[in-house]
């Protein structure tokens, strides 16, 4: 038989095979289908935290407070210095200014501010650090080394808030990947299982072609066509649920897991979670397949 | 065989040093009680079961130390027929017998063909298409000794081929195994079946206890058996 006629007589066996017990591969694709689902949402919802994650808070600011006697080409210089070293944005702010935009958040009490006769606030530098440079220890150092600077007087950034916010980042980093574990185990154990079951009711099959001079190959080779199309088509259906369930949330604003949104819709990269996830329900497929064989090759 | 024995741990030997030399186109009935080995010697020649112990030649070969990649290839050159059939409810009895054929590579039509000659030769032509568990139980062993004969295998082991069997059915398919063996097969049947073997004068190896306690030739095996009787 030529390599082209015993491929077809590969995938004629495994598709007749379908075809002749469609419950045990019903059952199988639909397990696949539910634990690559579970997989799709997991990996949707993790993709929305760290965006979420990464938004919250916007850019961090760094107010850096300058001695009154500064000249203005040395306050130039440190402008520069600032920017150079951080990679972010900086603005001068007159003492004038601080003090309209300190009574302004006051309201009502701030109105008392404009009757002081001398503005008490110093010349400050606002820099704008990109969110990246939210590191707290690194902020610390950042703040250490400015403090030293000539002319200036103190440093400013919200050190608790900061602080307080990377703990909560580094927690939900940890949960995601917590539950991103147990979902592929659960998917691992239970298309395992599945598969093996789907191929027990026919052992005996696997027994007369062994008993007939079948190698193993040739005995195998069918079941693993099997697990690859079970494996496509489980892939497949979990892909059109994960697209229906995200299409459902988001016409849904009363939805649960509505602050996952992001800009009124989920930012899911469609094509490369589709690919992920094809090719994880064929990996699966596959290799159950192969694993649950090998268990009754030996006749 | 030689000094052949095979034993699990822990429990007695089922074969204890099994001394055998079978000529190529003979016919030879296996016989002895329930338990006494039959089924596991046959399995040794198709290498179902290894040896503990000895040597099984096949054609000068010990098959004993064959490595588990040969063995699809000396099964192909065997032909067994179960007692308990081993047929697929869900394929046909064409595709049943054809399933010797596809694993060794024939192309399709001459599976097919070939499938349908050697069912017109044990009477089920008109049965090819139907599923096995349609048929009675001496159609399904008809069945059954097809498929080990699609091949023209140089040896046929049978095990109790007759044991579901009543006593027409018997005579047929003993018929068909007399048949095959003047066509030239080496043919082995288990059974326990004395009548059988008072009425096919055959050579006759009898087992008890794991042991070979008598080899006795055409009407010795016969007067032998009718004692039994």
């Amino acid at each position: 038989m030529s390599a082209t006629a015993k491929v077809g007589y590969f995938v004629r066996t495994a598709l007749g095979s379908m075809v002749r017990s469609p419950f045990v591969h019903v059952i199988a694709v639909a397990a696949l289908a539910m634990a690559l689902f579970g997989y799709g949402v997991a990996r949707i919802a993790s993709t929305q935290l760290e965006a979420l994650l990464h938004s919250l808070g916007g850019e961090v600011e760094f107010t850096v407070y300058l001695a009154d006697d500064a000249p203005a080409d040395q306050l130039d210089e440190l402008e520069k210095a600032l920017v150079t070293r951080t990679h972010g944005t900086a603005r001068r702010v007159a003492p004038a200014e601080a003090l309209g935009r300190l009574a302004a958040q006051l309201g009502e009490e701030g109105k008392a501010l404009t009757e002081l006769g001398d503005n008490p606030l110093p010349w400050s530098l606002e820099v704008r650090l990109p969110s990246e440079a939210r590191d707290p220890e690194a902020l610390k150092a950042l703040a250490e080394s400015v403090k030293r600077l000539p002319f200036v007087t103190g440093v400013d950034y919200g050190e608790e808030a900061i602080a307080r916010l990377s703990l909560i980042a580094r927690a939900l980093r940890l949960a995601i990947a917590i539950a991103f574990a147990l979902v592929f185990l659960t998917t691992v154990i239970i298309v395992s299982a599945t598969l093996q079951l789907a191929i027990f009711a026919r052992r005996d099959e696997i027994e007369i072609q062994k008993l007939v001079g079948g190698t193993d190959t040739f005995v195998r080779f069918p079941f693993l066509i099997e697990g690859l199309v079970q494996g496509l088509l489980g892939g497949a259906s979990s892909l059109g649920l994960a697209w229906l369930a995200v299409r459902a949330l988001e016409s849904d604003p009363s939805s649960p897991v509505a602050f996952l949104r992001l800009s009124g819709h989920f930012a899911v990269d469609w094509p490369r979670l589709g690919a992920e996830m094809l090719g994880l329900a064929v990996a699966l497929g596959l290799l159950g397949s192969f694993v649950a064989v090998r268990r009754f090759l030996r006749v | 065989m030689f000094h052949v024995t095979k034993s699990y741990p822990g429990d007695p030997p089922v074969l204890l040093d099994i001394n055998l030399d079978i000529e190529k186109g003979e016919f030879i009935f296996l016989t002895g009680p329930s338990g006494a080995g039959k089924s596991t010697l046959l399995k040794m020649m198709f290498l179902a079961e290894r040896p503990t112990r000895g040597q099984v030649l096949i054609a000068g070969r010990n098959i004993a130390r064959l490595r588990a990649s040969g063995i699809p290839y000396l099964r192909r050159n065997i032909g067994v027929v179960f007692q308990d059939f081993k047929l697929l409810g869900n394929r046909t009895v064409a595709e049943n017998v054809g399933f010797t054929l596809d694993v060794i590579g024939v192309p399709r039509d001459e599976v097919r063909e070939r499938s349908l000659k050697m069912l017109r030769r044990v009477g089920l032509e008109h049965k090819a298409d139907v599923s096995p568990l349609k048929l009675s139980g001496g159609e399904q062993q008809r069945v059954s000794l097809a498929r080990a004969l699609v091949n023209d295998p140089a040896l046929l082991l049978a095990d109790e081929p007759t044991g579901n069997l009543d006593p027409a059915l018997t005579v047929e398919i003993m018929d068909l195994l007399c048949d095959v063996n003047a066509r030239g097969t080496t043919v082995i049947v288990a059974t326990h079946d004395a009548t059988l073997i008072a009425r096919y004068h055959k050579r006759t190896l009898r087992l008890e206890k794991g042991a070979m306690v008598a080899d006795s030739r055409g009407e010795k095996a016969a007067r032998l058996m009718s004692q039994e009787v």
